[in-house]
């Protein structure tokens, strides 16, 4: 089979009519992903018998794949009675299955900040909610931009699962003009490309939060 | 309000409030019994210095009376209130504790301003503008203001240190508790920084403070406590304290420093 260029030109139309969903499927996915897997350190931290809980989920979420995941929320609820649409299944699983990953980041990234960030604001009277928020998130966001840019590019990469449970992301697009034509090579090749456009696009951005961020205050 | 004989040693004659009462405080680190039987009353307006050599015990004290280190035996009053029973409403009972540490603890990722107008404005609901000028009222009196908008890392030691009283000073606290202030300092700022606290103690601030600067502690405290091996072993005003020191470690350790 050739490479055509004039046919990868020609589906390149149809390829990019499914980016913008690509796009905020993963944006949505990562804001879930993240405030999921701070929600979990959080509450991880609570309590000893938090630690436990969350330590078994977080462990749980990891240790399965997501596809697993992702089929269990799509074919199996229904027959609980729970049908959601496939975006909702799609965005939940991502979001759910990258959590697991993000809280370890989360938990590096506070146990980053030196045990005096923690008694100063207790020292003032803050409320553990306030302290959360104002203290320790945006010091943990300055240890972690790069590790947790990482796992938004894993859930760009990830998105093409939710092919399998018809989200009109851009690999599905891709395998329909496959299937039509029987050439594979071209469909597969533009969306690749446009993959590694959009996953340097992340990295770039989070390159440039981590030095604004860095900049902001040093120690 | 108490008519009291005053433990401490001080010769007010009138009856002051109770600022802060330590009575038989025991604390353990698993099997290290840190803190023995420690009994110390601070009164409105007193300054009580706590020295002592390291690992006596004295920044594990100073810790409990906000509670930064819980104990386990005995019981703290802060103007009345147990602190030890109130763990839900804790951080409203520290609202009124301020509290000074070695290592400044500035918050590193937003500005001097904002480092005191934050607990301000989230504790005490004062709104923004209120709370920036009470700011800069307090960072005018440490002589910091200038630099209202820089961030932590770009002043020095001793400014950092005078920034993270004043916004102490903002919460307008009935007591300050200083762990060792000066000792992360390089020389040649650790007096602006006790000149700050000079200032405070001459306005009649009730403060406890670990330090090891007898300079410090001859001109301002009321009396000095003096630990080892987790216990009380001396407590009497400065005059007693240099001149006429009771236990043989207080001597000992006055003529190491001294």
């Amino acid at each position: 089979m050739n490479f055509n260029l004039d046919f990868a030109i020609a589906s390149l139309p149809i390829i990019l009519s499914a980016l913008g969903t690509t796009i905020w499927v993963t944006i949505v996915s990562c804001l879930g992903a993240a405030l999921l897997g701070f929600t979990f350190e959080i509450l991880r931290r609570s309590s000893r018998v938090m630690s436990y809980v969350m330590r078994f989920l977080i462990d749980f979420i990891r240790s399965t794949p997501v596809l697993v995941q992702l089929y269990f929320l799509y074919f199996v609820l229904p027959f609980y009675g729970v049908t959601l649409p496939s975006y909702v299944v799609g965005i939940l699983g991502l979001s759910l299955y990258y959590s697991g990953y993000l809280a370890e980041v989360f938990k590096a990234g506070i146990d980053g900040i030196p045990s005096g960030q923690f008694e100063a604001a207790h020292a003032l009277g803050l409320r553990r909610l306030d302290i959360v928020i104002f203290v320790i998130a945006p010091q943990m966001l300055r240890n972690i931009a790069a590790p947790m840019g990482n796992y938004f590019v894993s859930i760009l990469k990830a998105t093409p699962y939710l092919a399998i449970i018809a989200v009109p992301e851009m690999l599905g697009q891709a395998m329909e003009i496959a299937s039509d034509t029987f050439r594979y090579a071209e469909p597969m090749l533009t969306v690749g490309v446009i993959f590694l456009v959009l996953a340097v696009s992340i990295a770039q951005l989070v390159r440039l939060m981590e030095t604004r961020l860095l900049k902001s205050a040093k120690r | 309000m108490e008519i009291s004989t005053l433990k401490t040693g001080s010769s007010v004659a009138e009856p002051r409030e109770v600022a802060v009462d330590i009575q038989s405080l025991n604390k353990w680190y698993g099997t290290f019994h840190v803190l023995k039987d420690i009994d110390l009353r601070i009164h409105v307006g007193q300054q009580v210095v706590v020295c002592g050599p390291s690992g006596s015990g004295k920044s594990t004290l100073i810790r409990c009376v906000n509670q930064l280190e819980r104990h386990q035996d005995g019981q703290i009053f802060i103007y009345g209130q147990e602190v030890g029973a109130v763990a839900k409403r804790l951080h409203e009972l520290r609202r009124d504790v301020g509290m000074v540490f070695q290592h400044f603890n500035l918050f590193p990722h937003i500005t001097v301003l904002q480092n005191c107008t934050l607990a301000m404005r989230r504790a005490r609901s004062i709104p923004r503008r209120e709370a920036e000028d009470i700011a800069r009222h307090y960072l005018e009196r440490v002589r910091i203001p200038e630099q209202v908008h820089k961030f932590p890392s770009q002043l020095s030691g001793g400014q950092q240190q005078r920034v993270a009283i004043a916004r102490a000073l903002c919460m307008k606290p009935k007591v300050m508790l200083f762990d060792e202030p000066t000792s992360a300092l390089d020389p040649e700022m650790i007096n602006e920084v006790l000149d700050v606290m000079i200032e405070l103690a001459r306005d009649g601030m009730t403060m406890m403070c670990v330090t090891h600067e007898m300079g410090f502690a001859r001109k301002v405290a009321d009396s000095i406590v003096f630990m080892d091996g987790g216990r009380i072993v001396e407590s009497a005003p400065p005059s007693e304290f240099f001149t006429n020191p009771q236990n043989e470690r207080t001597r000992a350790f006055l003529r190491q420093i001294l």
